[in-house]
């Protein structure tokens, strides 16, 4: 999963985690914001995604004792706080050159 | 609905329903108390997008299941992954699969209260017979064509094509 780009839904799960931890429906609710309500992911989609993630070893479970079964945080480790800012930086220069071309055709 | 969507779980692997099934639930749960003062058409399209979304899910994890590998399918249309695009046929294949599952699941429903009543016989009667068979067929039908569309979209039939290559080019 180290293959650049990253998919809108995962990159935006991504970036919810990158700020605190969160179970499943908060990372839901978080993209739903994120995005202005475009994006809207499935439970399928998401669990597909976060389970990706966890093997690919760019999220963690958080383990609490209080916290029940059905509603386990996750959070980003190192590894995936890394590829992120990868994924950041390589979107940053991607803007950057668009941003290059565009005003180029206006002239 | 959350009968079918605990129904629809059970198209997942085994081992990922004993890992994610409670968490999926209780989210679904969350998220469909969070709707119950919305729109009807809200209220549609996230069944439609959760039903959608199972299923999607429950392919993904069976290829991945039987292929021992994670498959890059692209989550909706602005996956920018070259490597592979689902084609759109898939949604048709996914909505027949889907009325496949809704048919069993209600047939069995009425096998179920026919054993539970003690009354009638448990066969269909000789329209829903003819009905079933029908639908069945058609369905069949479609899902050959689109297994044979979604390879034409893969590009599987110009391999010949690459195979002989070298000779056409002499």
């Amino acid at each position: 999963m180290e293959s650049f780009p990253l998919s809108e839904p995962v990159l935006l799960v991504l970036l919810s985690l990158a700020e605190q931890p969160r179970h499943g429906y908060s990372i839901l609710k978080d993209v739903e914001r994120m995005s202005g309500g475009r994006v809207k992911l499935s439970t399928g989609t998401l669990y597909g995604a976060l389970r990706r993630l966890l093997e690919e070893a760019w999220i963690e479970r958080v383990e609490e004792d209080e916290s029940p079964r059905d509603r386990r945080p996750y959070r980003l480790t190192s590894r995936g706080r890394r590829n992120l800012q990868l994924e950041v930086e390589r979107m940053k220069q991607l803007t950057k050159l668009a941003a290059l071309r565009v005003a180029r055709k206006e002239v | 609905m959350l009968r079918l969507y605990r129904g629809l779980l059970y198209l997942y692997p085994s081992l990922y329903r004993r890992e994610y099934a409670d968490e999926m639930i209780s989210v679904f749960r969350d998220a469909h108390d969070d709707l119950s003062a919305a729109r009807v058409t809200d209220r549609i399209s996230f069944r439609i997008r959760e039903i959608l979304g199972l299923l999607a899910g429950a392919l993904r994890e069976r290829v991945r299941f039987v292929s021992g590998r994670s498959p890059l399918i692209a989550f909706r249309r602005f996956d920018m992954r070259p490597e592979f695009r689902f084609p759109r046929s898939t949604v048709f294949l996914m909505s027949i699969i889907f009325a496949g599952v809704i048919l069993a699941m209600e047939k069995a429903n009425l096998i179920q209260v026919k054993y539970a009543a003690g009354v009638g016989s448990i066969w269909p009667s000789l329209p829903w017979f003819l009905g079933f068979t029908l639908l069945f067929t058609w369905a069949a039908a479609l899902v050959v064509w689109g297994i044979l569309f979604a390879l034409g979209r893969t590009g599987t039939h110009r391999l010949e094509n690459i195979e002989s290559s070298p000779s056409s080019a002499e």
